[in-house]
């Protein structure tokens, strides 16, 4: 590998204590984001996330005994998966909804193709979008952020900032309706939304210190969101009063969580670097289309999975030439 | 082979949906519900069975070369004639199955049983062989439209069966829900025969 | 040549046999096909007509422009009429609906003829929970669209694009009703 990273390449499947190792530190990189989902949701949202970790690892530890295989929950990877299920789940999920979305990540998402390793599709993804197309109204109420220290008894419904654009585009063909949306909110975290994906900068850190420590390489999020911003940026500048600007388009939604953590999914996503341009493009181009002109506001999660289905062509497409061999 | 053994080979060793994988079309289409599915099944039995019947009738004096022309429109005449008669006795049936009814013309589970079994066996043994297929796609398409029904609508034959409070889980009664359905019936199907072979 | 001869031969016999059976089954069917028709139309007409003492069915007013009226009558009375209407807006494609009004232009009721839209979720708009609020309705004293767009119209929790579409149609279908008043009770005695 050019770029000399360590974990692009997949032997380290075969080596439990570098999965171990490498879970882990996602996992902590995840801890910013997770905890300003706690900060600003409350007792709700801690639930949530320890229901989805707790049921993800009772899941897979269930399944590899009843298949017959080593039981593997110690390498971090379905506490990973809880993690980030959890982070792409309302942190008012019903307890039921979490466990229903544990058994589809580890069950549909990931054991039925052999375990970690062999998933095509990225496990918690899988799970959202399954109980997304499920239970619309449940994955669909959003309640107002509010700091753990001005909270009262009662959680005010809101709307997350794409859902207002989207239904002020929809009724009045422009973006006045939606209101003002701050953009510091955006940054900070102060807006409805998933539990774990509303906060750009704790997201934004986290996956800084992957990048840092190596696991994931920068491309990826990087020309994922690049890409994100150039197109809206283009629409904005045709129509600002249709399109919202760049700027809120990068930081709002689940971009971030899911590029930094979901779309660099080492097993789901290309190994070479211009499979991983392509693959980042591409999720780029099908979340801003699912955004402006879909039936959802939000389309990080479909856009990613449907790429997830094109890196095994993406990876035949880019092998790099044997070295002497001609083309 | 006994009819007996001609019966039973297509409801299990042979069936059409878990190991010939074929007719899938209609499989995922229509199983959103137990009566959609077992509507389907008894319709596809009966175009089945009155195929092979005449198949294996005029085996002996269809040229090899127009065989499967001559198969089609064989398959045709029965599709349309249950198209026609379900419109006119079974009015609810024949709307929720639609478009489908048609489709069974294409339905390779009756082409293939054409070509495969009925066009080189005796009349007896194409019956056996029709009904036990027949039989083996609808119970197929029965439990796959029970699996959805439950989850995806929370009743059975359209009548609730669940505690209050129950959330039917949508994705299963819509396009996804077949796959998954089919793909983990299939795995346990197959487990079932390795185990037992 | 003698080879030739057979495939044709054996081929049109198989197609003559198949045509002639299935022209018998068509023939046979027919009548019973025509009274699974008209039942299902009177079913209908009987939800959304006010009650009514004559053949809604056969009782049909024609405009210019192709559109199809069902009169009601009681005891030789007109009392209301109904329409077939349709929006191709649905989640599925197209929704068609039966729209009956009374005399006033006021919806007495609303039936699904048609709809694709997903099974449990935007196929709820057939159900009577979410017709029934159409009742008493009509072109003036609301607001049609659905409520999450403005309007008066309850949606459907998870599905807002099928409401819309039958919004659409019951409120063109009104319009058209509105136009076409004085041709359809024109010669008919109104009672108020």
């Amino acid at each position: 590998m050019s770029d000399g990273l360590v974990v692009s390449s997949s032997p380290h499947i075969h080596s439990p204590e570098d999965i171990g190792w490498i879970m882990r530190q996602v996992i902590y990189a995840l801890v910013p984001g997770a905890a300003i989902g706690v900060y600003f949701f409350g007792l709700p949202a801690f639930n949530v996330i320890w229901i989805s970790v707790v049921s993800c690892i009772g899941v897979e530890a269930l399944l590899q005994w009843l298949m017959g295989r080593a039981i593997t929950v110690k390498d971090g990877s379905a506490a990973l998966t809880g993690l980030l299920l959890a982070m792409n789940l309302p942190p008012t999920s019903p307890w039921w909804l979490v466990v229903i979305g544990a058994l589809v990540a580890i069950g549909l998402g990931k054991q039925v193709y052999g375990g970690l390793g062999n998933n095509p599709f990225n496990p918690a993804l899988t799970a959202r979008v399954f109980l997304l197309i499920s239970f619309p109204v449940q994955m669909t109420s959003w309640i107002v952020p509010r700091p753990f220290l001005l909270r009262s008894a009662d959680a005010v419904t809101g709307a997350t900032p794409l859902g207002a654009i989207k239904t002020a585009v929809f009724m009045h063909g422009n973006l006045a309706a939606a209101g003002k949306i701050s953009l510091m909110d955006l940054f900070m975290g102060n807006v409805g939304g998933s539990l774990g994906e509303i906060s750009a900068i704790a997201l934004i850190l986290g996956g800084t210190y992957l990048i840092y420590k190596k696991i994931i390489s920068w491309h990826i999020p990087v020309i994922y969101i690049g890409t994100v911003f150039v197109m809206t940026g283009i629409f904005w500048l045709i129509n600002p009063g249709v399109y919202a600007n760049p700027v809120l388009h990068i930081f709002s939604g689940g971009l971030m969580l899911g590029a930094f953590f979901m779309a660099t999914d080492l097993v789901t996503s290309p190994v070479t670097v211009f499979g991983k341009v392509i693959f980042a493009i591409g999720c780029g181009v099908i979340t801003v289309v699912i955004r402006l002109w879909g039936g959802y506001p939000e389309g990080v999660s479909f856009s990613i999975l449907i790429m997830n289905a094109f890196v095994p062509l993406i990876n035949r497409g880019t092998r790099p030439v044997v070295f002497g061999a001609g083309r | 082979m006994s009819f007996s053994k001609e019966f039973t080979k297509g409801i299990w060793e042979l069936n059409p949906i878990f190991v010939l994988v074929l007719g899938m079309c209609p499989t995922l289409a229509v199983t959103t519900s137990v009566k959609n599915g077992l509507g389907m099944g008894l319709a596809a039995t009966f175009v089945l069975l009155c195929s092979n019947i005449v198949v294996s009738l005029i085996r002996s004096f269809v040229p090899d070369r127009v065989r499967i022309p001559t198969y089609i429109v064989v398959i045709a005449t029965f599709v349309t004639m249950v198209d026609l008669i379900m419109s006119a006795y079974f009015r609810p049936l024949h709307h929720a199955l639609g478009l489908f009814i048609p489709l069974i013309v294409v339905n390779c589970i009756i082409l293939g049983r054409a070509e495969a079994f009925a066009s080189k066996n005796s009349i007896w043994d194409s019956i056996a062989d029709a009904l036990g297929i027949g039989l083996g796609f609808t119970l197929a398409l029965v439990v796959l439209g029970s699996i959805r029904e439950v989850l995806g609508s929370g009743s059975i034959l359209g009548y609730p069966i669940v505690w209050k409070g129950f959330k039917p889980i949508l994705v299963m009664i819509l396009p996804p829900g077949a796959f998954l359905t089919l793909g983990l019936l299939s795995a346990i199907f197959t487990k079932i025969n390795n185990t037992r072979a | 040549m003698k080879e030739v001869l057979k495939l044709v031969v054996v081929l049109t016999l198989v197609g003559v046999l198949a045509g002639l059976i299935l022209s018998y089954v068509n023939d046979a069917t027919e009548a019973a096909r025509a009274y699974q028709d008209r039942l299902e139309l009177l079913n209908a007409l009987s939800v959304v007509l006010p009650e009514h003492t004559n053949e809604a069915d056969k009782d049909v007013v024609k405009t210019a422009k192709g559109t199809k009226y069902y009169i009601s009558k009681r005891d030789g009375k007109v009392n209301g009429c109904a329409f077939v209407t349709s929006s191709d807006k649905g989640y599925g494609g197209k929704i068609r609906l039966l729209v009956g009004v009374d005399i006033k232009g006021k919806i007495h009721g609303v039936v699904v003829l048609e709809q694709h839209e997903t099974p449990g979720l935007g196929a709820k708009i057939a159900e009577e929970g979410f017709l029934s609020q159409f009742r008493g309705r009509d072109i003036r004293n609301t607001h049609w669209k659905v409520k999450k767009d403005g309007g008066d119209i309850d949606q459907i929790t998870g599905a807002t694009i099928s409401p819309r579409a039958v919004v659409e149609a019951i409120k063109n279908g009104l319009e058209r009703l509105g136009q076409d008043r004085d041709v359809i009770y024109g010669g008919s005695n109104v009672v108020q």
